[in-house]
């Protein structure tokens, strides 16, 4: 069977702009593993946090997908510990 | 005056730490320990360091006594490490870093346990001893880098303990090690086991896997016992690491040794090391576990100093790398 290359779409609202570019800059750093047969592209439009990725197989996306989602959780829970951001200095 | 907050969580300790100007104002840590038996895994360290990171950040704050808008810099371990841990504590370091508006800054795991040592026991220019579950290095201080005159071929002086520890369910709590140690005060009979040092380096993996071969026919058969075995592989372990450090004093006409990393707590090595030290008339420095074991002071420390000299990390280029040599890093803080 030939697969077809997997595609995933997560859209993630913040409150505000500010807070979807911290999130995105906190979590582009780190790239997929090399070869990995995974790809992930992160962006910004106003205040949602947009991440679309591309597998060549189920099990790689998933992997992929739910790691993300335990790092944006960890951004999200800082922003409201640490957070609101402060005004410049 | 300049205050600089570290975030380390690249093997299965968690800790940040805050620094102003060479004095520790906090330095709370967690650590995560496996049952008896068990190593540490990438993903499940990494769960445990997300879920006390942030209590552990609020504690360090609570105990410096500052705000977060007194911070000058927020440093973070850039590697070496494990990936999925190093992750996880670089994505809150970024986050409050941009929070509060901060320069970021990663910090090479091994620099911070070097100046760490430096400031706490104001040795100048010592030969460093540096030594841990992921690492074994004897590094010399010249020409802007600390240059890496001998180390491990294959595994860490602490992962062949710990590796022996999970062997004979030695527990992990505090660490393997410190069990290792306790247990080998109760050694009283010498088993010869390779010893192997080659020229400045050191190998431990074959002497792991005669030891783990040999134990239980060992101790099943009553020739020896589980603090025997403890005593005779500190004892041959601790004496190659001693060999080529005086080895690198020999050649930089060094008169002082620091000894850092999370074995380097262990007052047997410290014993051994004093000895070879008392020869040579050289003196020894070392540090308690609550520097040589991974912290987040120790980031703080080399952060402030690289910060104070000018470095900063752009966030886009704040990535973890998993390898990350000691003398990849331009020393621009030191003569």
């Amino acid at each position: 069977m030939e697969a077809l290359p997997l595609h995933f779409q997560l859209d993630v609202p913040f409150p505000c702009s500010t807070e979807a570019q911290i999130a995105h800059n906190s979590l582009s750093p780190d790239a997929e593993p090399r070869k990995g047969g995974v790809s992930r592209t992160l962006s910004v439009q106003d205040n949602v946090l947009s991440v679309h990725w591309q597998a060549d197989e189920a099990r790689i996306l998933r992997v992929s997908v739910g790691s993300f989602l335990e790092h944006l959780s960890l951004v999200v829970r800082t922003m409201d510990r640490f957070g609101p951001a402060l005004s410049d200095s | 005056m300049t205050i600089v907050i570290g975030f380390e969580g690249s093997a299965n300790k968690i800790g940040v730490g805050i620094i102003q100007d060479g004095k520790v104002l906090s330095n709370p840590r967690r650590t995560y320990i496996t049952p008896p038996g068990q190593g540490f895994l990438p993903s499940d360290t990494a769960r445990h360091h997300r879920s006390c990171v942030l209590e552990v950040l609020h504690e360090a704050l609570e105990e410096a006594k500052i705000q977060p808008k007194d911070i000058d810099c927020v440093a973070y371990t850039k590697g070496p490490g494990m990936g999925a841990p190093l992750v996880s504590v670089a994505i809150v370091a970024r986050t409050v870093a941009q929070l509060w508006k901060k320069p970021l800054l990663g910090v090479n795991h091994c620099i911070g346990h070097i100046e760490m040592g430096r400031l706490i026991t104001g040795a100048e220019n010592p030969t460093v001893l540096y030594v841990s579950g992921g690492n074994t290095q004897v590094i010399s201080y010249s020409e802007h880098r600390y240059r890496i005159f001998g180390e491990t071929i294959d595994i860490a002086v602490g992962n062949c303990l710990d590796r022996f520890a999970r062997v004979l369910k030695i527990p992990n709590d505090p660490s393997p090690g410190y069990n290792i140690e306790q247990m080998a005060k109760k050694g009283k009979k010498f088993v010869e086991l390779p010893y192997t040092v080659k020229g400045m380096d050191v190998s431990f993996s074959g002497i792991l896997s005669y030891i783990e071969d040999m134990a239980h026919k060992m101790l099943s058969s009553g020739e020896c016992t589980p603090e025997d075995l403890c005593f005779s592989l500190q004892e041959t372990l601790f004496a190659m690491l001693v060999e080529i450090t005086e080895r690198a004093m020999a050649h930089c006409g060094s008169q002082e040794v620091l000894i850092v990393g999370g074995v380097g707590c262990n007052v047997r090595l410290q014993e051994m090391m004093e000895i070879m030290c008392k020869e040579r008339s050289a003196k020894l420095f070392a540090t308690d576990e609550r520097f040589c074991i991974d912290n987040g002071a120790m980031i703080a420390q080399a952060g402030w100093e690289m910060f104070r000299s000018g470095h900063m990390t752009p966030l886009e280029d704040s990535w973890i790398t998993q390898r990350y040599r000691t003398d990849e890093v331009e020393v621009t803080w030191r003569d």
